[in-house]
């Protein structure tokens, strides 16, 4: 890193970072995607000509899912301080557990998915069909993105084997979009399983 | 570290929150979710005030994670700024289409301007 | 031998000519790229245009087939506006961001590149559709349940859902970077009040983009899941709903039309000022006008769908907001008139074009307001009026403040002057052109003229104004080609253009024509909105550069061709076989991995 580079970073006409404000526009427009498809769902919600409606909910596995996500997000600011207060070690098993809460939620995503398969819910059974799997699975590929993303930032932190000046702001802005697809969830969790259909 | 500091505007500052007390916050994060678990199961005893009540516990949970582990409480205003235009105008206009497919438009023809106003909200 | 190792060193030089191109991150090379695509398939698609006219133009005309006159409608309108006029809009924005705002290159140089690759990828999928089985034939909002499996057999409109979907990423991406840059990155003193408003229409614009792409990529994911994987979002019969693609396609679709048409408002309210020697007027009155349009345009989506049966309340409201978006564009005309009023003008082929946009835009907008009116545009609705106001619109103007901006800007992009005497020509021909193409279509839509039906009986009453339609549409024809001779004779000749020939106000004018890499030797101050003009009354110049300048470049960068390759395979695996989006998810992965590791110092 240069000094001249260093200096412009010092000098943003908001006094934000370039890439940590785009994460921030970013998420503003992953907003109106999720919205969309929210909206569609609940447009649906209740027209369902044949086959079977929510009442396929299992809240179990759901319930559990949800806590899992919740924790890596706890995980995931664990990992952030780490990277912020110079504590390597935190932050990597912090990000090694976040990976981890992440594919568990993944893997029960794709648990509740055979499973509803099986009782005969699938893309094309009907509208509640389709508008749950295309929600829910495009927030399951947020998750696995996400997955990806901070696989990546723990490989490079690995082999560098040291905090850069740079690494807190990355861990922070991974940190960002993962907190993100989060708050989206808890969206979801409310509005899709846990408020009844009519 | 002092290199670090230098990099960080005066209102770019790490967070000052704990570890402990992100704990904390995870902590309530988790009952708040155990409590809309538990109302959700009561659907008929909580009547009208499930879905209202549902609703205020997302937008806390979310407000808690959004403000305190997405650190827009201690981070730049222009961050708050954009994500909540974002956040409001998408929940808005999807609202907004939500309820126009509500509306049975079925007596209006052309434009809506012939029939009677709309009572008959289903 | 001499002669073979000449020409071996010749080819060497022209490949790392094109290699240089290829992996650029600089943000003039991309802004011209993106210029030269885009006024390609502004041809190609203008082209069509003349096609459609040719088999107007008589009764029972037979020029096109009607399966080949719905693809020429349908590819018109959508390479016009995401393959043409954005893409165009894009070059002046690529090219003028950092240079307005006083800035060395945009906030991310290799994710501006990737925009344009993706572009680039995107809008060969959708073209390459004309021969791949033919190309998307539903209109360019392509209304359900039209366009269900059902209904459109052939692969068109799969290509329609993936071509737009990867034109949206890119735009979203462009949009993204313009508006960190802008917001962040701006000249020290270039506070946002002293912004050039071009910059504040780009910002507004990419904004626009960044808030309503995603609703239309969801539309379109969800109609290509209709179409391939049996699922039933759109089709009524099977509890789907066709108005959900409307709404969903006009909450885009309506902001869409602003992302065309502010790029040319913020040309004009720069061409104005310069050519009539006065500071615009009411500058923060254009700004808070162009942020309003913004911010309005998203709750008038409705207006489109009001034959659709709203309700009553709802068709009020949308009444009512589709009334109100019209003062602030009343705001801007007065803006640009009180700014000549006075003013000792000028009159350069761009400040024609600049005084023609408003007239012309004051025309669609008039026309735009009247379908505010639920009864009048159930009258009008699918009727070539409503063809003629879009054209008022995107063509009087967009297209026109586009071509003031080309005339403007042609000496610091090349540091060669149009002809002024070709360049009137090709104004007046094109002025004249385009009122008789489509002055005559609102006779024809008030006397019930359908849109997108591919020929006529005669006996209607349409034939004396389709065929002075026809004649229009071939002097645009003409205006373009001597604007293209224009262009040609122009390049040929030495660049002997001076910094700021035109005496402007803005920093673009603050160095060399056409610019160096670097842009400026030294980041000037700002120290008002006219920053030039400030500087030549108080006599103040912008600081000479130091001995021994040497300004860090970023480095070329191949990954984000490589990553657009990823994401065109993705795309062109969701068209043929899905074995191909495996290969593109590989490529753009190493393109990313690549990508992260690479050094930027």
């Amino acid at each position: 890193m240069s000094a001249a580079t260093h200096e412009t970073e010092h000098h943003t006409s908001l006094g934000v970072d370039n890439r940590k404000l785009l994460m921030w526009i970013f998420l503003a427009s992953e907003c109106l995607f999720f919205g969309s498809l929210l909206s569609t769902y609940l447009i649906f919600k209740g027209e369902s000509l044949s086959g079977p409606g929510t009442d396929i909910f299992a809240f179990e596995i759901t319930s559990i899912s949800t806590f899992v996500l919740l924790m890596s997000s706890l995980s995931m600011v664990l990992a952030v301080y780490g990277a912020q207060h110079g504590q390597l070690g935190l932050m990597k098993l912090m990000l090694l557990i976040t990976i981890l809460l992440g594919l568990t939620f993944l893997g029960f995503q794709v648990y509740e998915f055979k499973t509803f398969a099986s009782e005969g819910l699938t893309l094309s059974t009907n509208q509640f069909g389709a508008s749950f799997f295309v929600l829910t699975g495009t927030h399951g590929c947020h998750v696995g993105v996400g997955v990806i993303y901070l696989t990546s930032l723990l490989i490079s932190s690995v082999r560098r084997n040291g905090i850069g000046k740079e690494t807190p702001l990355y861990i922070d802005i991974g940190g960002l979009y993962w907190h993100f697809v989060d708050i989206v969830w808890i969206v979801l969790f409310t509005v899709v399983y846990l408020i009844p259909a009519y | 570290m002092a290199e670090m500091d230098a990099v960080h505007d005066a209102h770019n500052e790490h967070p000052t929150t704990t570890i402990r007390e992100y704990l904390l916050i995870g902590l309530v994060l988790s009952v708040i979710t155990a409590i809309e678990l538990v109302m959700s199961l009561y659907t008929t005893a909580l009547g009208a005030i499930l879905i209202p009540g549902l609703l205020i516990f997302s937008a806390i949970k979310f407000i808690i994670v959004v403000a305190m582990f997405m650190h827009l409480k201690f981070d730049s205003i222009r961050f708050t700024q954009i994500f909540a235009f974002g956040f409001v105008l998408a929940a808005s206009l999807l609202t907004a289409v939500v309820v126009l497919f509500g509306i049975d438009a079925s007596d209006a023809i052309g434009g809506g301007f012939i029939g009677d106003p709309i009572e008959h909200h289903d | 031998m001499a002669t073979a190792t000449d020409g071996v060193g010749a080819v060497q030089a022209e490949q790392s000519k094109v290699w240089e191109w290829l992996t650029t991150v600089d943000h003039k090379k991309i802004g011209t790229m993106y210029g030269l695509t885009g006024f390609t398939y502004f041809l190609i698609s203008g082209l069509t245009a003349l096609a459609i006219r040719t088999q107007l133009a008589v009764p029972n005309g037979n020029v096109l087939s009607a399966e080949l006159y719905n693809q020429f409608f349908t590819m018109h309108a959508l390479m016009m506006i995401f393959m043409a006029i954005m893409p165009m809009g894009a070059s002046f924005f690529n090219f003028f961001i950092p240079l307005q705002i006083g800035a060395r290159d945009v906030a991310f140089p290799r994710l501006n590149a990737l925009s344009y690759w993706v572009f680039l990828s995107g809008s060969l999928i959708l073209f390459s559709s004309f021969f791949l089985g033919g190309a998307p034939d539903a209109g360019w909002f392509a209304y359900a349940p039209l366009t269900d499996s059902e209904y459109s057999v052939g692969s068109g409109l799969d290509f329609y859902c993936v071509g737009l979907i990867i034109l949206g990423l890119s735009s979203l991406m462009a949009s993204l970077n313009f508006a960190v840059t802008i917001l962040n990155m701006r000249a020290p003193g270039m506070t946002m009040m002293r912004l050039p408003v071009y910059m504040w229409m780009t910002l507004i614009v990419s904004f626009l983009l960044i808030l309503s792409l995603p609703i239309v990529t969801v539309a379109l994911a969800l109609l290509y899941f209709d179409r391939n994987f049996a699922t039933n979002f759109f089709t009524p019969e099977t509890g789907g709903d066709p108005i959900l693609w409307q709404h969903l396609f006009w909450l885009f679709g309506h902001p869409e039309v602003y992302v065309l048409i502010l790029p040319s408002m913020g040309i004009v309210s720069e061409v104005i000022p310069v050519f009539s020697r006065k500071p615009l007027f009411g500058y923060s009155a254009i700004v808070f006008a162009g942020a309003a349009i913004g911010v309005l345009g998203f709750g008038v989506w409705a207006h489109h769908m009001f034959t659709t049966g709203l309700g009553t309340v709802p068709t009020l409201v949308f009444t009512a907001t589709t009334m109100g978006i019209g003062v602030p564009t009343g705001v801007k005309i007065f803006n640009w008139l009180s700014t000549m009023y006075g003013g000792s003008i000028r009159f350069t082929t761009s400040m024609y074009f600049a005084v023609s946009f408003i007239a012309m835009f004051t025309i669609g907008g008039i026309s735009g307001v009247m379908h505010a009116s639920p009864a009048v545009d159930s009258q009008h609705q699918d009727t070539y009026f409503v063809v003629a106001h879009i054209h008022y619109v995107l063509f009087g103007g967009a297209i026109m403040g586009i071509f003031s901006g080309i005339f403007y800007w042609w000496p610091k992009l090349t540091g060669r002057f149009l002809s002024e005497t070709m360049g009137k020509w090709s104004f007046w021909m094109m002025f004249t052109g385009m009122n008789l193409t489509f002055f005559p279509m609102h006779f024809l839509g008030v006397s019930g003229m359908p849109r997108r039906i591919y020929t006529y009986d005669e006996g209607f009453g349409w034939d004396d104004w389709n065929m002075v339609a026809t004649m229009g549409s071939y002097l645009l024809g003409v205006s373009i080609l001597i604007f293209l001779v224009n262009v040609f004779r122009t390049m040929r000749q030495p660049a002997t253009a001076p910094d700021n020939p035109w005496d402007a106000p803005t920093l673009e004018w603050a160095t060399s024509s056409p610019p160096p890499e670097h842009d400026f030797d030294v980041i000037p101050e700002v120290h008002s909105s006219v920053p030039l003009w400030t500087n030549r009354e108080m006599g103040i110049v912008t600081p000479e550069a130091p001995e021994g300048l040497h300004i860090h470049l970023p480095p070329p960068s191949y990954m984000p061709l490589i990553l657009a390759i990823g994401v065109g395979l993705i795309a062109v695996g969701l068209l043929a076989h899905l074995a191909l989006v495996g290969i593109g998810v590989a490529i753009a992965t190493y393109g990313v991995w690549g990508w992260s590791i690479e050094p930027t110092d």
